[in-house]
């Protein structure tokens, strides 16, 4: 996962490394926050601990790696958690009821996410609503319509789907998946025209008109990936399961959006690197990890895990104003 | 993204989605409340139109209480009318309002919180309307019957199934449910008590999962980490001693005993399968059910008792198979 | 200390006592001196012009002036006595106003509620709405500005809302007004209003410093001019020296011709561009012209009069009602930049920072935007092409960067527009339409984008040029059209034309209250 827009260093080599560390603020709070973990529990550093990171990281890695889409091109995606639920719950009972067979209910959930996804896009591009608003629809709509297909309750999904959430040779499917999900978010980012078209977009839309770019086309495409990842997560989620919940995912769209900011990219778009939010992620998750290792009381949980945001974001912040000038 | 946007265009697109979402809400409400219920034995009841105000339709317990309510209803000839507050105490605190006002003649109140219920059904008292609370209790207002189960009681039964199958010592891990819960203070509460006459026995963990399966996956998954040894997990609902048992995988039911609580399908299931040993059945048909009963033997104006205990049932494997429906 | 830099308060002409003095200031950042050794007076009814290139200091001295920076070495003087300005507050205590390009107005509130921001009169804990438009009348007639107070401020022009933002600057007691590029953003029309009110302000004792890049304004405003090169102050000369000299001693060298236009294209002079019967309700009047090959057209008339949305309507960026756009004899499809852009049109907007760049991208990026899809295999960016091509075109347009990969919103503004001109230099756009292209831009830069325009025509492209610098339009034009109310007022011959002339048919038959409604869509 390489880097995107923002300046790159001139090859001066002495500040090669402060400047490393200066625009991966974001790594060096998670590498001191491991250390700090390891002298504070030896659990923390063994393989399997690290594994299990890994997998509880990839829920909001993948929902957040779409959310980088999104964010990047200057809106905001609120609908990814219930689309996350109703993506899986849509892939078990095409399974259950339905009768489709096991690889088809992954693809039908995939294509939920996307579809959904599309829909908010077209509502953003065409219907001109602001993504906020757009997504805040859908987030109703698709956990309204979760609970309609499951009656409120869980379904069991078909065994393609619980693959995912198993281990194949020692490794999480579900590490495999984020780094697969991150690597093509990352190409798709840096590499292809309609991801450089998002940073565009993003920076300054009526730039990004004037120089012929296609903005409602991007708009679209941007938020039909935000679905598809959303689905992927939401396929994760059942399968690591073994059932599609009719409450999953919700509120994950918070954790993913603080994942991608504290990985540096900036809510007024423009801004974002697929690296940095899957290290906004893992500091998510070592957080929870630590938290639990250390048996600290839930409710400390929750204030710790906000300071940690608003320090993050906040020296993110400081650190870009230095670097004027 | 998309500044230059007509006012009047994102006005009525914004107004259209909002209509839409609110007759396609409605109708599913309509579906899914059932409100159609056939004349049944006569009685002063009889065609009598009551609300049953529930916490929250997003959870199987719940779904189960409307489906006894209903069931009784329809038997009784009572239209009932089912409105979900979504967890949100303030939801719930106008939905009565609406139903006193729309000509209800009796409230069955399941309280989003025991005490914020306590105002929230001042409309009801006002109206003078039979008031019959489920599964929790109202605080700080009069209520004609409260039909529910013993969390307390249950709490010290989980212990005892615990102990039982753990040999009344080893390690165990308690699994909490959203803080502040009345539900997770007395299954807490009661369980801490059971627990206590075991001296062999020591809680070394409590951690919340929020009721949430995703979310006790990953933290059993931790906790075990930190506790290899364990041997024991009390959670306090099912959902998440099913996320523990996903945690565990072949290590549940053998070499760890996992307790659950509420007695839901999937739970009973696990129960069977041997990866749970035990679970609090309480039992959310029947409590439904008799709520609609108390309120019919009200409105007809018999007296009832104040508190109508439904049992508690500590389900294992040698009584499985009475509560599989 | 600079012998030529005037030590004495006095001077021999008799020259009133400053109220305001940098005295040998220097301001560094980091390794860089930005501002070295600078002395520069400030006296009651004069107006003080700083001159310079873009980088040249004027800007770091105005913040010292107003408090933003504090100087590292040198003082500032006020009244006589040494101050220190910690911030702006301080600054406008001392009687220090300072009008930046950048308007620190609301534009959703009042007029009234602007000039009272921060200090809104209350009475009984309620704001006293009386009070506040009786503030707001007085510092309106002051100015002699004929605005209702109630008035939104957004729903102002940009030269209306310039002078609310003086008026609430002499509504705060101000003695001293320091006018950072006022004019830029200004036509002929409202700079003349402008200046009637600082002439009034001069004969009112106020003291003002004055910044522009326009050098025939300094003969007519201004009264002394501090010429800055590098950070350093040059000389000091008064107002009335001649404008070669004062390029002369701006860039340390002579430029010999401001505005060299040659048409030196030998090919045959087809039509390229072919405009007929533009028209848009309110906006367009059935705008039609031709532009050959070799060609500059230059776009005069007052803001408002329709220019900026001819361009962009021939750019496929705004919408027209009926018409026909053809680029080399084939018609274009409205509202479709990317048609146009294929069939060989660049257009450089009128605000490159708002409209033409992506300001936190860097300049490889900024140049690539137009050709990103048309240079793409499977969908996948050539990215060692377009940086290539990025690394030729800027060398080629003497872009002044540490490399491609440099943010381009760190360039000053002459170098933003030339990355905005390489990109339809990329896509290899015939047709050319520039709106407002050398605003912001010092002189140096500006005689490049001159011979860049050259270069154009030299190959057979056509440039249409909207600008509100007449000099510029009747020095680089080889034909003027003149509109007027959104439609062609006229069309004259730039080797004859006057000043004179283009006014007079960018006046004809506009009534006050006509201006007013484009002023309002302008803005």
């Amino acid at each position: 996962m390489t880097t995107a827009t923002t300046t790159r260093p001139t090859g001066r080599g002495h500040s090669r490394v402060g400047r490393f560390l200066a625009e991966n603020g974001a790594l060096v709070g998670l590498v001191v926050l491991c250390v700090a973990l390891f002298v504070a529990t030896p659990d923390f550093l063994t393989g399997n601990n690290l594994l299990n990171i890994g997998v509880q990281a990839s829920t909001i890695a993948v929902l957040a790696f779409g959310m980088t889409f999104v964010i990047v091109a200057g809106g905001i995606d609120l609908s990814v958690g219930s689309v996350a639920a109703l993506a899986a719950m849509i892939s078990a009972w095409s399974y259950a009821s339905a009768g489709m067979p096991g690889w088809l209910s992954v693809v039908a959930g995939l294509a939920t996410g996307a579809l959904t996804g599309a829909v908010s896009g077209m509502a953003v591009a065409y219907g001109r609503l602001p993504s906020f608003i757009a997504t805040l629809a859908m987030l109703s709509v698709a956990r309204g319509l979760t609970l309609v297909v499951s009656d409120g309750r869980p379904i069991a999904t078909a065994s393609e789907v619980s693959f995912l959430g198993s281990t194949v040779l020692g490794v999480p499917v579900p590490i495999l998946v984020l780094l697969v999900a991150g690597l093509v978010a990352s190409l798709i980012l840096n590499r292809t025209v309609v991801g450089r078209e998002m940073y565009a977009v993003g920076g300054n839309v009526e730039a990004a008109r004037l120089s012929g770019i296609r903005v409602r086309r991007v708009l679209v495409t941007v938020f039909t990936l935000s679905g598809l990842y959303a689905g992927l997560a939401g396929m994760l989620l059942a399968g690591r399961l073994t059932s599609a919940q009719p409450q999953a995912g919700a509120g994950y769209e918070l954790d993913a959006i603080a994942a991608v900011v504290i990985g540096g990219a900036s809510l007024a778009g423009g801004v974002g690197r697929v690296s940095g939010t899957l290290v906004g992620a893992l500091i998510l998750a070592v957080i929870r990890n630590g938290l639990n290792l250390m048996n600290v009381s839930s409710f400390w949980q929750q204030v710790v895990i906000g300071v940690v945001i608003a320090v993050a974001v906040g020296i993110d912040v400081l650190r870009r104003k230095n670097t004027r000038h | 993204m998309l500044r230059n946007v007509s006012r009047t265009g994102r006005l009525t697109a914004t107004v259209a989605l909002g209509t839409t979402l609110a007759l396609t809400l409605a109708a599913c409400n309509r579906d899914s409340g059932g409100t159609d219920g056939e004349g049944g034995d006569g009685g002063a009841a009889d065609g009598a139109s009551v609300t049953l105000s529930l916490s929250t339709l997003n959870n199987p317990f719940f779904v189960d209480v409307r489906d006894g309510a209903q069931s009784a209803a329809d038997e009784l000839g009572i239209e009932l009318e089912v409105v979900d507050a979504q967890n949100d105490s303030t939801a719930e605190a106008n939905q009565v309002a609406n139903s006193v006002t729309g000509g209800a003649e009796g409230l069955i109140i399941n309280p989003v919180d025991s005490d914020a219920a306590g105002a929230g059904i001042g409309p009801a008292v006002q109206a003078d309307l039979p008031v019959v609370a489920v599964d929790r209790a109202v605080n700080g207002a009069e209520v004609d019957s409260l039909v529910s189960s013993d969390n307390v009681a249950g709490g010290k039964q989980a212990a005892d199934a615990l102990a039982a199958a753990i040999g009344e010592k080893g390690e165990v891990i308690v699994l909490q449910g959203v803080a502040g819960t009345s539900a997770s203070r007395d299954r807490g509460e009661g369980f801490a008590e059971g627990i206590a006459a075991y001296p062999d026995i020591e809680v070394v963990a409590t951690q919340t999962a929020n009721f949430d399966r995703a979310e006790a996956l990953d933290v059993a998954t931790n906790l075990l980490q930190s506790h290899p040894d364990a041997v024991g997990v009390f959670a306090e609902n099912d959902e998440m001693a099913l996320g523990a048992v996903q945690a565990l995988g072949d290590r549940a039911g053998d070499d760890v005993a996992v307790v659950g609580f509420d007695g839901t399908d999937d739970a009973l299931a696990a129960v069977q399968e041997g990866t749970m040993v035990a679970t609090i059945a309480q039992q959310p048909v029947e409590l439904g059910k008799q709520a609609v009963e108390v309120m019919s033997q009200v409105l007809a104006g018999e007296s009832v008792d104040a508190e109508i205990p439904v049992p508690v049932e500590t389900v294992t494997s040698d009584n499985v198979a009475d509560f599989v429906k | 200390m600079n012998p030529s830099t005037p030590d004495a308060p006095e001077r021999p002409d008799g020259a009133p006592a400053p109220l305001l003095s940098l005295e040998g200031v220097t301001k560094t950042f980091g390794p860089v001196t930005v501002v070295e050794d600078v002395t520069v007076h400030v006296r009651p009814g004069r107006v003080q012009v700083l001159l310079g290139e873009n980088g040249a200091g004027k800007s770091t001295l105005i913040k010292m002036m107003s408090g933003i920076y504090q100087p590292d070495g040198g003082r500032v003087v006020v009244d006589g006595e040494a101050v220190t300005l910690p911030d702006v507050r301080a600054a406008e205590a001392l009687g220090i106003a300072t009008i930046h390009q950048e308007l620190n107005l609301v534009p959703s509130m009042t007029v009234a509620e602007n000039i009272s921001l921060g200090r809104m009169p209350r009475r009984g804990g309620l704001l006293d709405r009386k009070a506040m438009r009786d503030t707001a009348r007085r510092a309106l007639e002051r100015i002699g500005l004929d605005v209702d107070p109630g008035h939104q401020v957004g729903e102002l022009g940009v030269a209306r809302q310039q002078l609310v933002e003086i008026a609430k600057a002499l509504s705060l007691d101000a003695r001293i007004l320091v006018l950072d590029e006022p004019t830029a953003a200004l036509t002929r029309t409202e700079i003349d209003q402008l200046f009637r009110v600082v002439r009034e302000l001069r004969e009112a004792g106020v003291a003002m410093v004055f910044i522009s890049h326009h050098l025939d304004e300094i003969a007519e405003i201004g009264d002394s001019v501090s010429v800055l090169r590098d950070g350093r102050l040059v000389d000091e000369v008064p107002a009335t020296t001649p404008e070669p000299e004062l390029v002369r001693l701006m860039v340390g060298r002579d430029i010999a011709d401001q505005f060299p236009r040659r048409r030196e294209h030998d090919g045959p002079d087809d039509v390229l561009l072919d405009v007929r019967g533009l028209t848009r309700s309110g906006v367009l009047q059935d705008v039609t012209f031709q532009a050959r090959a070799g060609e500059v057209v230059g776009v005069a008339g007052l803001v408002g009069a329709g220019r900026t949305e001819l361009l962009r309507s021939i750019a496929g960026a705004d919408p027209y009602d009926s018409g026909t756009v053809l680029v080399e004899g084939r018609p274009l499809r409205r509202k479709d930049v990317a048609g146009a852009i294929r069939a060989g049109v660049g257009h450089v907007p009128e605000d490159r920072k708002t409209q033409g760049l992506v300001l936190g991208a860097t300049v490889a990026e900024n140049l690539g935007y137009a050709t990103l899809r048309s240079t793409a295999r499977a969908g996948f960016v050539d990215r060692a092409g377009q940086r290539s091509r990025a690394r030729t075109v800027s060398e080629q347009l003497r872009v002044r960067m540490r490399d491609v990969d440099q943010t381009v919103g760190d360039l000053s503004g002459g170098n933003q527009q030339k990355v905005v001109f390489g990109r339809w230099v990329l896509a290899g756009s015939r047709v050319l339409l520039l709106d407002e292209p050398t605003r912001g831009v010092d002189v140096g830069a500006r005689v490049e984008i001159y011979e860049f325009v050259n270069s154009v025509t030299a190959a057979g492209g056509a440039v249409v040029m909207v600008s509100s610098d007449l000099p510029e339009v009747l020095g680089m034009s080889d034909r003027i059209l003149v509109m007027s109310g959104g439609h062609l007022a006229g069309e004259l011959d730039a080797a004859g034309a006057t000043q004179d002339q283009v006014m007079s048919l960018a006046v004809r038959d506009v009534d006050r209250d006509a201006e007013d409604r484009a002023e309002g869509a302008e803005s």
